[in-house]
């Protein structure tokens, strides 16, 4: 047993976090403030393959499997949740879908460019009514001659108005419900019909733009299903249980940040004389949090070590994203309360951090919903099914 | 044309801490790193090679084992190829020592039209290699380079002089050592990282692939022991301001600390 990074990995994070530091995240703030991630850094980003890390050479990619796309998640996640947000939709479930599932064809056509970051991806499943009732979809797509029709309207669609490309997932046939009555489309944004709505004013991650599209008789290529025609539920199931590994590690990266910080604070800080950090109530938080941290990097990199290496990894990434967004939760709250007013205040990142962290509890199947999944992973093999 | 670039592995001085008190270094993380001299020298390398359709840039580096990262990371960074001198027989390298091996490598390699190397490194900081080897190789030499252009076989180079700067045309072969604040890294493209270190190698050369006799190979200088530097006695400045101002100035100049009318690096 080996737990240590390959070299490749280890010179990656290093690149990855000298990049993060003086690219990224003196822009925090301002991504926040202005509700943007800058295209100049989406273009840097690009011009060092950080736009298709998980993604094979041959199609663009960088070749660094899911163990590389999680190290890039991390790295982002300790700067600016924003940016993490818009090259992990672009990455991690709208290119992974087409990488999954898509023809030669299709990963020429579209793979190629959005692992290159050309084009920016997104996925279109969310609906009105439909969101961790993923099978629930309104959005219908309609045969005629050598193209689809699609219609419906999708919401809370990360990178929708900013993406060249989307995975869309519409009804085919309402009689066959969630398997053999759903099919994925890529649809290109350029194509007449698709427009944008409104944009969420959100809570945090601002700097990651969340949209409604609105698809208005949108005619798609035959040649545009992705996966099998029917299959669409599963396609993008596949993606979702692999962008939940990475938003895991997204989630260490916030963690740890918290936690240098409120030992560099904890030190800094005194009271009654002494810096706060000879108190046994702050030791208690930092264990707390270091302990976590040190757990939740064992289940996010083995998690990215089972995907790499073609095994089985339902539960444990359903577990990296409950688990990863949990930890999150509790050490930005904690360093929060050992910054005490400074943590409150807008001038500093940590309520930045607790704000941008909130979403990873909702985004990508909520915590319940990974439950569920965690839970009918643990009953099937006596029979019992849970509907997931 | 063809470059060659030797670089250096140097621990990286963010993982050590300079205890005076206990007159000590203490290394608390033993991680090593391309000294920025030589990442510097790489850059201007292959700024030059991305100007030009045949040119061709090759790292070496002379050092332990653990050197290959360095020169790996030299490849992710974009060079051609690279190659880690490394032998017994090097290790008690002091510079003239080195000098030889660095211009065996360069020989072995049909020799340079133009080799790059950091102004100084980041540890022992001597600035000898570059005058160096351009002795041994027989090359031109300019130092302390801070822009730089090759054409119609030579090299146009811009280099501090006193208080301003000098332009300073030489004819190829040169060894040009270079300014790290006028060159700044390039970030190394993931793909290349990853092929760095499963794709691409980085072959060993000892004594016999250069044709050197180990025996050739003795240091002028012998490691006797480290010692902390004296403390230096605190000086004192009394008077008026004006005079005041001036003899610190003068001082802080004499200890090399401040560079007045040194003029700005960003050319």
């Amino acid at each position: 047993m080996d737990f240590s990074f390959p070299k490749e990995y280890q010179l990656f994070r290093r690149m990855v976090r000298e990049f993060c530091e003086s690219e990224v995240k003196p822009l925090a703030k301002v991504i926040d403030r202005e509700h943007r991630v800058p295209h100049e850094t989406i273009r840097k980003a690009a011009k060092l393959g950080l736009m298709g890390v998980p993604f094979p050479q041959k199609y663009g990619g960088m070749g660094g499997g899911e163990i590389g796309y999680c190290i890039l998640m991390e790295e982002l996640g300790r700067v600016c949740t924003s940016t993490t947000t818009v090259i992990g939709a672009h990455t991690g479930i709208g290119a992974m879908a087409i990488y999954l599932d898509g023809t030669e064809e299709q990963k020429q056509k579209y793979l190629v460019p959005l692992a290159q970051g050309t084009a920016i991806g997104a996925f279109g499943l969310t609906e009105a009514q439909a969101g961790s009732d993923a099978a629930a979809i309104k959005t219908t797509a309609v045969r005629d001659g050598n193209h689809y029709v699609l219609n419906g309207t999708k919401i809370f669609i990360t990178n929708g108005d900013i993406a060249d490309i989307i995975t869309i997932m519409a009804v085919t046939d309402p009689s066959l419900g969630a398997y053999g009555g759903i099919t994925a489309f890529i649809v290109e944004t350029d194509t007449p019909g698709f427009s944008i709505g409104s944009l969420e004013n959100k809570m945090g991650i601002r700097g990651s733009s969340t949209a409604e599209c609105v698809l208005q008789d949108v005619r798609v290529p035959k040649e545009n299903v992705l996966g099998q025609f029917g299959a669409g539920f599963l396609t993008f199931m596949k993606a979702l249980d692999v962008g939940r590994a990475s938003l895991g590690a997204g989630c260490l990266g916030g963690a740890e940040a918290a936690l240098e910080a409120s030992i560099q604070w904890a030190r800094a800080r005194e009271q009654f004389g002494v810096p706060i950090a000879t108190k046994q109530a702050v030791h208690f938080m930092i264990a707390d949090m270091a302990a976590e941290i040190e757990a939740l990097r064992a289940l996010v990199y083995r998690t990215a070590w089972l995907i790499d290496t073609g095994q089985p990894h339902i539960l444990e990434a359903s577990a990296c994203k409950l688990f990863g967004s949990e930890v999150a939760h509790r050490c930005i709250n904690r360093a929060l309360q050992i910054h005490g007013a400074l943590g409150y205040s807008r001038d500093y990142w940590i309520e930045l951090g607790w704000r941008d962290q909130r979403i990873t509890e909702i985004y990508e199947g909520t915590n319940e919903i990974q439950r569920i999944v965690i839970a009918a992973n643990l009953f099937r093999p006596y029979g019992m099914r849970i509907p997931t | 044309m063809r470059m060659v670039i030797p670089i250096k592995q140097i621990l990286d001085p963010a993982g050590i801490t300079v205890r005076r008190d206990k007159e000590r270094i203490f290394i608390n993380r033993e991680e090593y790193i391309i000294d920025p001299g030589s990442k510097a020298a790489l850059e201007a390398a292959l700024r030059l090679k991305e100007e030009r359709d045949q040119a061709e840039t090759i790292a070496i580096s002379l050092g332990p084992a653990r050197t290959d990262d360095a020169l790996r990371e030299a490849l992710a960074m974009g060079c051609d190829a690279a190659y880690l001198l490394s032998d017994p027989a090097f290790e008690e390298a002091d510079l003239s020592v080195a000098t030889l091996i660095l211009a065996a490598a360069v020989r072995k390699l049909g020799g340079a039209d133009l080799i790059l190397v950091g102004r100084q490194s980041g540890d022992t900081g001597a600035g000898q290699i570059g005058p160096r080897l351009a002795e041994a190789l027989g090359y031109a030499q300019v130092t302390d380079v801070y822009a730089l252009a090759v054409e119609n076989g030579a090299a146009r180079t811009t280099r501090r002089w006193g208080k301003g700067y000098a332009t300073v045309q030489v004819q190829l072969p040169a060894v040009v050592t270079v300014a790290p604040e006028a060159f700044p890294p390039r970030y190394p493209h993931g793909a290349r990282i990853m092929n760095a270190y499963r794709e691409w190698n980085v072959p060993v050369w000892g004594c016999a692939d250069l044709n050197l006799e180990p025996s050739s190979l003795t240091p002028l200088l012998t490691f006797r022991g480290e010692s902390f530097p004296p403390p230096l006695e605190p000086e004192r400045f009394r008077g008026n301001p004006t005079t005041v101002a001036q003899e610190v100035i003068t001082a802080l100049t004499l200890h090399k600390l401040i560079n007045p009318g040194g003029g700005s690096h960003g050319l």
